[in-house]
């Protein structure tokens, strides 16, 4: 099953490349958006020194982590963001018609080429900011892991709304693009009602905190809560969508 | 084309406005469709307050030496009003970019009335209701949340500066909507703009606490103008602030619109020259 | 043995009307059509099935839920032995999809690399994949366009490489949604002919919907007319143009500009000078008999007699059924 999906995706990448201009501008872009974000919280940090105890190198941390997490999620499972849309245009048609489970072929769709850019300065701030040995490699892989498929994880429920929602096109990018925003958000704001929603609804806290909290103190707790987070993220994703897809199949999904 | 007389062009901009009107209509209706969206944009636009007001109360209640100074009461309402403004603006750039990459445009060049016009009326109404929609959520957290409320005045300013910049945002996204012309996807000048937008415009802190060139830079954007001017009604609401903000908005959507139909022409020369 | 039993199968949509206005916001309506009402059928194994009707008729949502995309509302139906809805899976390796509507190809690479993914999604061994392909390829001449992108292909070849790609497997039914749709006269005839040997060759059994009567006419024994949802004509093909069109045509070339023939139940058409259509009942009169006559007249260059066209037919189906 994974040497289909690799399969999948290797043509997925590759069409990606195929477009030089548009990859080129598409992973440029990204890397500029990137620094915006960066230079944002450079100039919080040069006004206000530090909250709640976050400086501007644990942010940068988080941040590496965060797009980390984005770049492998765009790169092997890109399909999650035009997911809502595929669903609404009954292209998932030809897919029910092949013997493989729908989701997989549905990620392995596409390769988004932003991702890539994401990539390099993901790298790039872990490598400055983090001070890191080849030691800490495989922990960090797998905190990158477990951030990613929460993150693509909870992509593919909003992208599920689809199946409920004709509007859902839109708002569930939308739903994404802000998960990823707070994921960048020092830990240290969250108390209360905020840390109940952060690790909920906008999983923020399941794809970044808790992989960096993992780096920073490798523990036997922290690793359960970590790979605990990935599991039930994964489950919760699978079950609505194919709730969604029950939907889909009894006709009750307006699609054209 | 030849010169018409004065009446026939009125006939021509009545005609064109009614269409506007009734595009505007459509938008208004869609959006109230899909409302079961429209509610779930108002609970994000209230989580995202939440996590955004525990970073500023968090950095209003430490006391950070050489740190800036917060306007009292904390930036918790700047913020309420960017963001109500900010996830209001409808995407028109994604309608855009599909007419425009897809070859959809054929149909549309073939009727009578000025494509742009009524996309743009469509995204406004679209925008008018999200403007209600959020609105409507950000008034009952404020009231349910305790907090201090700014002079009844400021609400008034900042709902009429609220439409205002929705207008403006939407101008902008029309933009780079119509960047499809020419780069294919305009996901990249999408995503770079709306950075821009958060700077230069201070979704997330006045641009009054910037360094002061800096200060000069942004203030003088459409960002700015589009979210800054009328976020700031929260924190110093005052009548000639409001009578400056809106004369800077009306400048700016004059100038935008002016820049908007110059790059249409532009992509409706290529599209002309080369097909769709 | 059926290769496809349909009982009673039966499929409503329902979709909600929202009232206009601000009473939409509460007040919910919900309207249900039923857009397969009760059908029934069965398919041998070599038969090649058409399923025809007007648009909206239900002919889709059937291939949907023979196909496994789709739940029933009620009815039962196997293909190949298997519950489609129920055991989409197994039966997907069994059987190949044609959406004429919509690519299941990489439109950006060749097809050749969209095959090669098929492969794996169908778990076929690569020696037996190779020789189909190899097979595929020289039986539809696409030597050549296998290794362009599929987006610079006309709509013609890349009709053909989305019916390679649902045959790879070796599937021992093939659906096929309004395959030739939108192509032109050449592109239609290919991919006719196509279908035609190659399923007899291989023993397929074929069920294609479509608008284009000439696809009946060419590629299927069996006719199936659906009508709002209803089965309302399920015959062989020759057996329904004699049933509904009693007639057939005679035409003749003759050195007069005009040739009248005065038989019962032998009306005139429209006809050109020195070639005249006739419609010729054949429960009054005997095909013979006016061809005896018109030989008798003296004059005729040459004598051509014929079924109706199917469109004809068709339309005498729909007519009959009130339908439009």
């Amino acid at each position: 099953m994974i040497s289909t999906y690799a399969a999948n995706v290797a043509i997925a990448i590759r069409t990606s490349l195929m477009d030089r201009t548009n990859f080129i501008l598409n992973s440029a872009g990204m890397i500029v958006n990137d620094i915006f974000l960066l230079i944002l919280w450079y100039m919080f940090f040069a006004g206000f020194r530090q909250v709640g105890g976050w400086g501007l190198h644990d942010v940068a941390r988080l941040l590496g982590i965060t797009l980390l997490v984005v770049a492998i999620g765009g790169v092997l499972f890109g399909g999650y963001r035009d997911m809502a849309a595929t669903i609404l245009r009954g292209e998932i048609d030809a897919l029910l018609t092949q013997p493989k489970a729908v989701l997989p072929r549905l990620l392995a769709r596409e390769s988004i080429a932003t991702a890539w850019g994401d990539l390099v300065m993901g790298v790039w701030m872990l490598l400055t900011f983090a001070a890191l040995s080849w030691a800490d490699i495989p922990v960090v892989l797998l905190a990158i892991a477990c951030g990613t498929t929460v993150y693509v994880a909870s992509a593919v429920a909003y992208a599920s709304l689809a199946f409920w929602f004709a509007g859902a096109r839109s708002f569930a990018r939308d739903l994404t693009d802000f998960m990823l925003l707070f994921s960048s958000y020092p830990g240290s704001i969250y108390g209360g009602a905020t840390r109940i929603i952060a690790y909920t609804l906008l999983p923020a806290g399941f794809v970044v905190l808790t992989p960096v909290t993992f780096l920073r103190a490798p523990s036997l707790s922290s690793l359960a809560i970590l790979i605990g987070s990935a599991a039930a993220y994964s489950a919760i994703a699978g079950a609505v969508f194919q709730a969604g897809l029950v939907r889909y199949r009894r006709g009750l999904v307006p699609t054209g | 084309m030849p010169s018409m007389t004065p009446t026939a062009r009125a006939d021509v901009a009545l005609g064109t406005f009614a269409a506007a009107a009734s595009a505007f209509a459509l938008g208004v209706r869609r959006n109230l469709a899909n409302w079961p969206i429209l509610m779930g944009r108002a609970l994000f636009y209230l989580v995202a307050l939440t996590v955004l007001s525990a970073l500023w109360d968090k950095v209003a209640a430490q006391r950070v030496a050489g740190a800036l100074v917060l306007p009292p009461g904390g930036l918790t309402l700047y913020v309420g009003a960017t963001e109500w403004i900010t996830l209001s603006v409808a995407a028109i750039h994604l309608r855009l970019e599909d007419d425009i990459r897809l070859g959809m445009l054929e149909p549309h060049l073939l009727r009578p009335k000025p494509y742009l016009v009524q996309k743009i009326a469509e995204a406004m109404g679209d925008s008018v209701v999200r403007l209600i929609g959020i609105g409507i959520a950000a008034l009952i957290a404020l009231a349910l949340s305790g907090r201090a409320l700014p002079p009844p005045a400021a609400f008034v300013y900042v709902a009429v500066l609220g439409v205002f910049g929705a207008a403006i945002g939407v101008l902008i996204y029309t933009g780079v909507g119509l960047a499809a012309f020419w780069v294919r996807r305009v996901l990249p000048p999408y995503i770079i703009v709306q950075k821009i937008w958060f700077l230069l415009g201070g979704l997330f802190a006045p641009i009054s606490l910037y360094p002061a060139w800096f200060f000069g830079l942004a203030v003088v954007s459409p960002f700015a103008a589009s979210i800054y001017m009328p976020g700031s009604m929260m924190i110093a609401p005052s009548v000639r602030a409001f009578g400056e903000a809106l004369l800077a908005q009306l400048a700016w959507l004059a100038a935008l619109t002016v820049l908007v139909a110059l790059i249409w022409r532009a992509g409706l020369r290529r599209v002309l020259r080369e097909g769709v | 043995m059926a290769i496809v039993t349909v009982e009673n199968l039966r499929k409503t949509y329902r979709y909600v009307r929202r009232k206009p206005g601000l009473s939409g916001l509460f007040v919910r309506d919900v309207r249900s059509i039923e857009a397969v009402s009760g059908i029934s059928f069965e398919i041998a194994q070599r038969e090649r099935v058409a399923i025809i009707g007007p648009n909206g008729a239900g002919k889709s949502t059937t291939l949907k839920m023979l196909s496994g995309i789709l739940e029933p509302s009620g009815g039962e139906a196997r293909v190949l032995g298997l519950v489609p809805w129920k055991q989409r899976r197994q039966l997907a390796y069994r059987i190949g999809v044609v959406f004429g509507q919509r690519t299941q190809l990489w439109t950006e690479l060749p097809a050749r690399d969209s095959f090669a993914l098929l492969r794996r999604i169908y778990d076929v061994e690569r020696s037996v994949f190779d020789r189909r392909l190899g097979q595929l390829v020289d039986q539809f001449g696409l030597g050549g366009i296998l290794d362009q992108p599929v987006q610079r292909l006309s709509l013609g070849q890349r009709m053909r490489c989305e019916i390679v790609a649902s045959l790879l497997h070796g599937p021992a039914l093939l659906f096929l949604d309004e395959p030739t749709i939108g192509l032109d006269i050449t592109a239609k005839a290919a991919i006719r002919d196509f279908i035609r040997e190659h399923a007899g060759a291989e023993g397929q059994t074929v069920v294609l919907t479509s608008h284009d009567t000439r696809d009946i006419e060419l590629v299927c024994d069996r006719v199936i007319v659906i009508s709002e949802g209803r089965i309302v004509v399920d015959q062989p093909t020759d057996q329904l143009r004699r049933q509904f069109l009693g007639h057939r045509l005679v035409t003749l070339r003759s050195a007069a500009p005009v040739v009248a023939l005065d038989l019962p139940g032998v009306v005139r058409r429209n006809s050109e000078p020195h070639l005249s259509v006739f419609e010729v009942d054949t429960r009054t009169t005997r095909v013979d008999a006016v061809v005896e006559k018109a030989l008798a007249l003296g004059g005729i260059e040459d004598i051509t007699i014929e079924d109706p066209p199917m469109e004809e037919v068709v339309r005498a189906i729909y007519d009959a059924n009130g339908t439009r």
